[in-house]
């Protein structure tokens, strides 16, 4: 499904402080089934995962969805690619301030255009889902942390994404707190044959049962494939 | 040389349309000699990069490029009391030897430049790039006339010497006279009115063809450019007469002034759009097969060939209505 051809990133290229993210980097990720980037800080899962999320564009190599190109689309066709395909979750939430949980969730969707009534009662029922339903209307600042990355999970899914990209999700959580996020993650979303994508350096999210497959990463380079 | 505020506005447009153009020429030579969208190496996708920033630059030079043309015909009919002897556009550009090329280089570069547009603006919306190399072929070939174009409206504004006394329209656009604005002129007001009127006719079956069958489309760009020429024939040869109610009075400048209510714009304008929109609509049919381009590129002749019939509608429209109302009996 995604297949990624000798993909290099460099960031600062010919500069003093010129930094190789990626090298050479070749994968194929099969639909469905969560996968999990694992390796230290600087190893490349974060650059990796905006890459394939069309969020960033590689230096080198391509990309492609479904046997299309997407490395090399002009930015309008990668933007309407972003919408439909992925959902983004970050290890900083990245909700709106000032905005309520209710309306950070349906926000993503307001480019497609669909009629108010239906994004709204289907934004409810992600946050109903997610059990945040008695804080739709509350500001996301008022939010916990757990709340804060279920609302940013909720937010992912609004435009029911083929791919979830989550990058980094318990890295601000306790572990309680890391655990109920990922039984939602992990638990429910794959059982829906979405494909998750994940990078975490926390045990608890690469030693979970219900992961199929880890590549771990060192210095951009993949040194590591195994299926679970 | 004069110095006004739309000669130096033109001297800034052709400084930036010539920069820009040769900016790009470099990159487009790149895009010709390695171009692959196969390829995923850093040079293509560094090409595929920089493609945007160049081709948005040349959007706003070139679309700077189809104003001058305009600014250049109004300023040179504005400086017409400055001369001696110069009595609209015509004396102006007679004032030194690069009044007229300057003024057929905008011309070529009007349409070369809305043709650019078009294929980038056809080009951006294939998921693949799929025009990039006809674009940048066709702006190696403009570069050279928009650079050639900037040097001599340079030469033209700097030898602008207001003690020359120069000859206008009467000597130029006369039947006796010589050259090519003259032939124009002696041209037979019958058979160029029926040429005029035939060629509206064929442009329209043209067009209507051109939408049942597409693979006519570098016919219908043809016709559109072959109209234009017969149009511009036409307004020298007898429908200046009529607007000036003067059988020997061949002007195609003196339409502009204010004392014939500016109707040489009205005619001008609707003339240039719609065959540089013909011609577009023309020249795309041959892309219409390229896979990410199915979705497009039929709208967009309909669309094209929509407005080149409806701007030489208004055109012919206004034409006949300049020469139903004249008091002037050309015809017995």
């Amino acid at each position: 499904m995604i297949e990624l051809r000798e993909v290099s990133k460099v960031f600062n290229q010919g500069q003093p402080n010129e930094c190789r993210a990626l090298r050479k980097l070749s994968l194929h990720l099969e639909r469905g089934g969560i996968t999990v980037f694992k390796g230290p800080s600087g190893s490349g899962k974060t650059t990796l995962l905006t890459l394939i999320g069309c969020l960033a564009r590689p230096t080198a190599g391509r990309i492609t969805l479904d046997g299309r190109l997407l490395s090399n689309l002009p930015e309008r066709f990668l933007t309407e690619v972003r919408r439909h395909t992925f959902g983004f979750v970050f290890q900083q939430f990245n909700l709106i301030r000032g905005l309520t949980v209710l309306e950070n969730v349906m926000l993503p969707a307001y480019p497609l255009g669909k009629p108010y009534r239906e994004l709204r009662d289907g934004a409810r029922a992600l946050l109903d889902r997610f059990r945040l339903a008695a804080k739709a209307d509350s500001r996301v600042e008022w939010l916990s942390g757990g709340e804060a990355q279920r609302t940013a999970l909720a937010r992912a899914l609004i435009n029911d994404p083929a791919v979830l990209i989550a990058d980094e999700p318990t890295a601000n959580l306790d572990s309680a707190l890391s655990r109920e996020v990922l039984g939602l993650l992990l638990g429910e979303l794959a059982m829906q044959g979405r494909t998750v994508l994940i990078s975490s350096h926390d045990p608890l999210v690469f030693e979970a049962v219900q992961v199929d497959r880890i590549i771990e990463l060192h210095d951009g380079r993949m040194v590591g494939d195994s299926q679970c | 040389m004069l110095i006004t505020p739309a000669i130096v506005a033109l001297q800034l447009i052709a400084l930036s349309v010539a920069g820009t153009v040769l900016l790009a020429a470099g990159f487009a030579w790149k895009i010709l000699r390695h171009w692959n969208i196969y390829s995923g190496s850093e040079l293509q996708l560094r090409l595929e990069r920089r493609t945007y920033l160049i081709s948005t630059l040349l959007g706003f030079a070139l679309g700077a490029e189809l104003l001058s043309l305009l600014l250049f015909a109004q300023t040179a009919e504005s400086l017409s009391g400055q001369f001696v002897g110069a009595m609209c556009a015509t004396g102006v550009l007679n004032v030194n030897r690069f009044g007229f090329p300057t003024l057929l280089l905008k011309i070529a570069l009007f349409f070369l430049a809305a043709l650019w547009l078009l294929l980038n603006r056809v080009d951006n919306r294939g998921y693949d790039y799929p025009l990039v190399r006809v674009k940048y072929g066709l702006l190696l070939a403009l570069a050279p006339l928009a650079l050639l174009e900037g040097t001599v409206q340079t030469r033209f504004f700097l030898e602008l010497e207001p003690e020359v006394i120069t000859s206008c329209c009467g000597s130029l656009f006369s039947a006796t006279g010589q050259g090519v604005a003259a032939e124009l002129a002696s041209l037979p007001a019958r058979p160029a009115l029926v040429l005029f009127y035939a060629m509206a006719g064929l442009l329209l079956v043209m067009g209507l063809a051109f939408r049942r069958w597409p693979q006519l489309g570098p016919l219908f760009a043809a016709t559109n450019l072959l109209t234009f020429a017969v149009a511009i024939a036409g307004i020298v040869a007898f429908l200046s007469l009529y607007v000036y109610e003067n059988p020997n009075h061949h002007c195609p400048f003196c339409l502009l002034k204010a004392g014939y209510d500016y109707v040489g714009y009205a005619l001008y304008l609707p003339l240039f759009g719609a065959t540089a929109a013909g011609m577009g609509a023309g020249i795309i049919a041959p892309f219409r097969r390229i896979v990410s381009l199915q979705a497009t590129i039929p709208g967009e002749m309909r669309h094209l060939t929509g407005l080149a019939l409806t701007g030489f509608g208004v055109f012919y429209g206004l034409a006949t209505w300049l020469m139903l109302r004249s008091n002037l009996i050309l015809l017995g």
